[in-house]
């Protein structure tokens, strides 16, 4: 209970009759880094877009830093200190990597329209904090996104350094949580490796809780402080990869019981 | 009550011309997630089509086949030639963009009303025109007809013919729509094009379906308004406005929203022409639309949409 | 294996298609040829430069010429650049189709005639009304964008698209609200003030009653000072915002941009510009019409900021020069005429370059109109006794070749105009030899429908060729002039 940043409390989502997150309770302690693990379709991405403000929920509470932010609109949220990554990358593709990370900034910065037609000095000053940030989280993945790269349409990218400038533009918004949402899908193994690297620096060096959803084992074993488990909307398992891995209702989602193979035939 | 009944009959009537031009933005909207701004001008068409088909049977005078059959005649040329052009657009100015920003199309379709509007002022001039309707057959239009019973309405034959057609064509879309094969393709498509594509269904063949039916009936609306009131080229952007207003209050996307829509439409336009003044109707429409934005964007028989991530 | 992770280590630059995608930017898409090396070099001019030079041109322009006519071509021709950079905010930087635009122009327009007419009796001075008028003309666009807040672009669209009908229905009308003339209906409101500052008017027209060019000035420093701050805005924080939401709304409001607020900024700061421009143009006319704001111009004014590339604000600019001078061009039978041959020998050449496809069909075609010219005269001496529309010397030629009916049948214009819509839209489906051969008569029947119809009625003429050059741009070059290429899904 020391310092939680994240409680759902009781969360349900519900769609017409289907319900996609069922009575959820999790939380996420400063520092940690929490992984989220189940099927296809058991919740996870719903998970994320209730957080964030996406959906709101048809029941139950979501605390932030000790206050609710049930209800309230995405961007006050992200505001807040929540921000997330998407599964299917959602970049400004026709903007150039920095702007991408600057454009990021907007939430926690002041200068209005006026301000910014008269070119007030306090204006400049705050444009060239925000591109000092934004170059500065750039910077956080090495000699990946720096230099060059920075005046290039974020569409020339490749695959991979795409998903790090998602992370790069979702830090920019000042976070104290981070969501990513399977920050390695489609990546090759050396770039998963450093992926997961990553997703620890980000949380020793950069200070980040992180909350993450991730298939590959691999990267889950790495990372987690904690894993859970969802399945169907229903948490059917929390604690280390090793507690959770060999939970015998894990194995059954992931791979299904020898009784239901019975049931089919 | 007299008032009443007669403002209602007005509406109906006009109610009905608006429902068969929303019907078209609907289908190409529930497909294509479209809107055809072309759509009015298409109506326009239709009714110079139906003009001109009427001066080639003898014109209005000396016509060269029974009225009935006459009416049959026009109604089915614009319609024809309507059908052909929705396709021709569909095809040359929305297929070539359907992966295009969604902006694109929706551009490309001020285009196409622009030029339809303009092409017809070329070729025809800007004046009004008017098919005449009260000297067809020695005015067996407007001199045949019934009086409501315990009241001094008179309702003609003219406003007969138009209601019950617009209403005969509203359920043979229905039929179409909703007991054939491609009219479950369409419905599937509208739901989702890839997965229906991927079902084996022939999504272009769909599209230019939805664009025949759509089309089709804006031709037919067209005529059905000549008959009542005069037409010029650049009709089609107000009407066509009334008529997507119409799909987007009954529920854009939903064929018996667009009924609903077209008729809800009519009906506020009629009472406010008889009982406050002509001039501000339009007014009263922009009021519900906004109202309906409001309150309940999706129409009445939308469908909220649920945001995908 | 530690070798093998070395290639591999955030460090080194060995990273295969990645790398190269990203290091070479002349791997984008580029223009080629004289254009593109021409495009590299001005790229590296400053653009305040090139706006001090653009405004200098046109304030240069009407010193010379003594005629009313070029100068009243010039002043509306930056109205129309002030319209396109006001709608390029919206839709280039936003994303929004707002199709009410051209209403704020005219809500503008007849602000600024109600608070410094006689119809009213309000004289306000212009340097606080012009003011004024913009922040009306934004809060009147914030109005309208609230009803749409959370909708998509549809729904803008229509609200905005009805709310110009209302603005014409209300302009319209406004002669009789409640017994009270506000709007003077079709009329107009007449005897509008001059612009004065400080006490000092500046008259219309100068004392030989030529149109005076102080206006032009006046409107081109609106012009230079709207461009410098909607360049300024677009290179903050809010510009910034504006185009994320414009590529993905949803991420831009996951990223803690207030989309729904940013949209309806866009659509207010779009709406005050309009307005603003509205002002002056009302005070040179001294007259408003609600006909001056027709449906028309809004596509005109769309047209403009397509051709010279959405979201590009030196390409709406040049949009605005080009379309203006074109619609000026089509409105003179003989310019029109004149045009119609060049552009059609430039289309051809661009798509055939020097080969000779390009002598084949240009040939064929001049040959074809002789031939046909020729056997029409020979059949009934009537079918080429008509005159060419306007005399002038490319008339003449023109009259050799193009068969021109001295009293064509009603039926004749129709029905060639239909045939070479038929044709034109035929031959994007063919290829090979079979366009090529049916190009030729394509092309002569351009020329016939050209001379015989629409130089006739080149109101309705003007307008056809906008709505084919929007339909064209948007299939065949939808990122306009100078708009960037813009990527949807990779």
């Amino acid at each position: 209970m020391a310092d939680r940043v994240l409680e759902l409390q009781g969360v349900t989502m519900a769609f017409g009759g289907l319900t996609v997150v069922d009575a959820l309770d999790l939380h996420v302690e400063r520092g940690e880094i929490v992984s989220v693990i189940g099927p296809n379709g058991a919740g996870k991405t719903t998970l994320f877009n209730l957080v964030t403000g996406v959906y709101r929920p048809s029941a139950g509470d979501i605390r932030f830093e000790g206050s609710s932010i049930v209800g309230l609109e995405p961007h006050a949220i992200t505001q807040r200190g929540i921000a997330r990554t998407f599964q299917t990358l959602r970049l400004f593709l026709n903007m150039t990597v920095r702007e991408n990370v600057m454009a990021a900034a907007y939430g926690h910065t002041q200068a209005g329209v006026i301000r910014s037609m008269l070119r007030t000095p306090g204006m400049r000053r705050e444009e060239r904090a925000i591109r000092a940030l934004a170059e500065e989280r750039l910077g956080f993945f090495g000699e990946r996104l720096v230099g060059y790269r920075w005046d290039q349409p974020a569409y020339s990218l490749s695959y991979a350094n795409r998903r790090r400038l998602e992370i790069a533009r979702a830090t920019a918004t000042n976070p104290r949580l981070l969501l990513l949402d399977e920050p390695a899908a489609g990546m090759n193994p050396n770039e998963t490796l450093e992926m997961a690297e990553l997703i620890g620096k980000l949380r020793d060096v950069g200070g980040y809780t992180i909350l993450v959803i991730e298939h590959d084992m691999h990267v889950v074993e790495g990372i987690s402080d904690r894993v859970v488990a969802l399945d169907h909307g229903v948490k059917i398992a929390e604690g280390t990869f090793e507690q959770v891995a060999t939970d015998p209702k894990v194995v059954e989602a992931y791979l299904g019981t020898g009784a239901m193979a019975r049931k089919a035939l | 009550m007299d008032v009443f009944l007669q403002l209602t009959l007005n509406g109906l009537t006009l109610g009905s011309v608006y429902a068969l031009i929303a019907l078209g933005y609907s289908l190409v909207y529930g497909i294509l997630k479209l809107l055809n701004f072309a759509h009015g001008d298409v109506f326009t068409v239709g009714a110079f089509v139906g003009f001109g088909a009427l001066q080639l049977l003898g014109g209005v005078a000396h016509p060269a086949v029974p009225i009935w059959l006459l009416l049959v005649l026009i109604t089915l040329a614009a319609m024809a030639v309507c059908a052909v052009l929705g396709v021709a657009i569909e095809r040359f100015a929305y297929r070539p963009l359907r992966d295009a920003p969604r902006i694109a199309p929706l551009i490309s379709a001020l285009g196409v009303s622009f030029f339809l509007a303009y092409s017809l002022q070329l070729l025809f001039g800007a004046d009004q025109r008017d098919y005449d309707a009260f000297n067809l057959g020695s005015g067996v239009l407007f001199m045949t007809g019934f009086t409501i019973p315990g009241t001094e309405v008179r309702v003609p034959l003219l406003r007969i013919v138009v209601i019950l057609c617009a209403f005969a064509l509203m359920v043979v879309l229905w039929l179409l729509v909703t007991r054939t094969k491609t009219g479950k393709a369409m419905t599937a498509t509208s739901i989702d094009r890839e997965a229906a594509a991927m079902m084996g269904i022939n999504v272009d063949r769909v599209i230019v379906f939805a664009f025949v039916l759509g089309s089709a009936l804006a031709g037919a609306a067209g005529v059905l308004f000549g008959l009542r009131a005069p037409f010029y080229p650049s009709l089609g952007f107000l009407v066509g406005l009334k008529g997507f207003t119409a799909a987007v209050i009954g529920g854009i996307g939903s064929i018996p929203g667009a009924m609903a829509g077209g008729l809800i439409l009519g009906f506020a336009e009629a009472y406010t022409q008889g009982y406050v003044s002509t001039r501000w109707s339009d007014l009263i429409v922009f009021v519900i639309l906004v109202t309906f934005m409001l309150f309940r964007p999706q129409g009445l028989f939308g469908k909220a949409d649920i945001k995908k991530v | 294996m530690s070798d093998e992770r070395d290639d591999t280590q955030p460090t080194g630059p060995a990273l295969g298609k990645d790398e190269w995608v990203a290091r070479f930017g002349a791997n984008r898409v580029r223009r080629s040829g004289a254009l593109g090396v021409l495009e590299q070099r001005l790229a590296t001019v400053s653009w305040w430069a090139w706006l001090t030079l653009f405004v200098a041109v046109i304030a240069a322009l009407p010193l010379g010429i003594e005629s009313g006519y070029v100068r009243r071509v010039a002043f509306d021709t930056v109205v129309l650049m002030l319209l396109a950079l006001g709608l390029n905010i919206v839709v280039g930087w936003g994303g929004l189709l707002d199709l009410g635009f051209v209403a704020f122009y005219g809500v503008g327009a007849y602000a600024y005639a109600l608070l410094a007419s006689d119809h009213s009796g309000i004289h306000l001075p212009s340097i606080l009304l012009i003011p004024l008028v913009a922040v009306i003309g934004a809060l009147a666009g914030w109005l309208v964008g609230l009803p749409s807040r959370r909708l998509l672009g549809d729904y803008l669209a229509i609200v905005t698209l009805f709310f110009f009908q209302i603005f014409l229905t209300v302009t319209n009308n406004g002669d009789n609200v409640f017994g009270a003339s506000i709007t003077n209906g079709p009329n107009g409101l007449l005897n509008i003030d001059p612009l004065s500052f400080f006490g000092w008017t500046i008259p219309r027209s100068t004392s030989e009653g030529l149109f005076n060019v102080a206006y032009i000035y006046v409107a081109l420093a609106f012009f230079g000072v709207v461009y410098v701050a909607l360049r300024f805005v677009n290179e903050s924080r809010t510009g910034r915002a504006w185009r994320s939401l414009r590529e993905d709304p949803l991420a831009a409001e996951m990223m803690g941009m207030p989309v729904n607020r940013l949209k309806l900024l866009a659509f207010a700061f779009g709406a005050g510009v309009a307005a603003l421009t509205g002002t002056f143009a009302s005070a040179l006319n001294g007259s408003v019409f609600p006909q001056n704001f027709e449906f028309p111009l809004l596509i005109t004014v769309y047209t403009i900021v397509i051709l010279g590339g959405q979201g590009s604000q030196v390409g709406v600019v040049l949009g605005a020069v080009i379309v203006s001078v074109l619609l000026e061009v089509l409105r003179d039978a003989n310019d029109a005429r004149s045009l119609f041959y060049v552009a059609l020998v430039l289309g051809l050449y661009g798509a055939f370059r020097a080969s000779t496809r390009l002598v084949v069909v240009l040939g064929g075609t001049i040959v074809l109109g002789f031939v046909l010219r020729t056997v029409a005269g020979a059949i009934d001496g009537s079918w080429t006794a008509g005159t060419a529309e306007d005399a002038g010397r490319a008339a003449h030629l023109a009259a050799e070749w193009v068969i021109v009916p001295l009293e064509p049948a009603r039926w004749l214009a129709p029905a060639a105009y239909l045939v070479l819509v038929t044709l034109v839209l035929g031959l994007t489906l063919v290829g090979g030899r079979l366009r090529l051969a049916a190009l030729v008569p394509t092309l002569y029947l351009a020329a016939f429908v050209w001379e015989n119809v629409l130089l006739a009625k080149p109101e309705a003429t003007r307008y056809i060729v906008i709505g084919v050059i929007l339909v064209g741009l948007m299939i065949v070059r939808p990122n306009g002039l100078l708009g960037e290429k813009r990527v949807e899904i990779v």
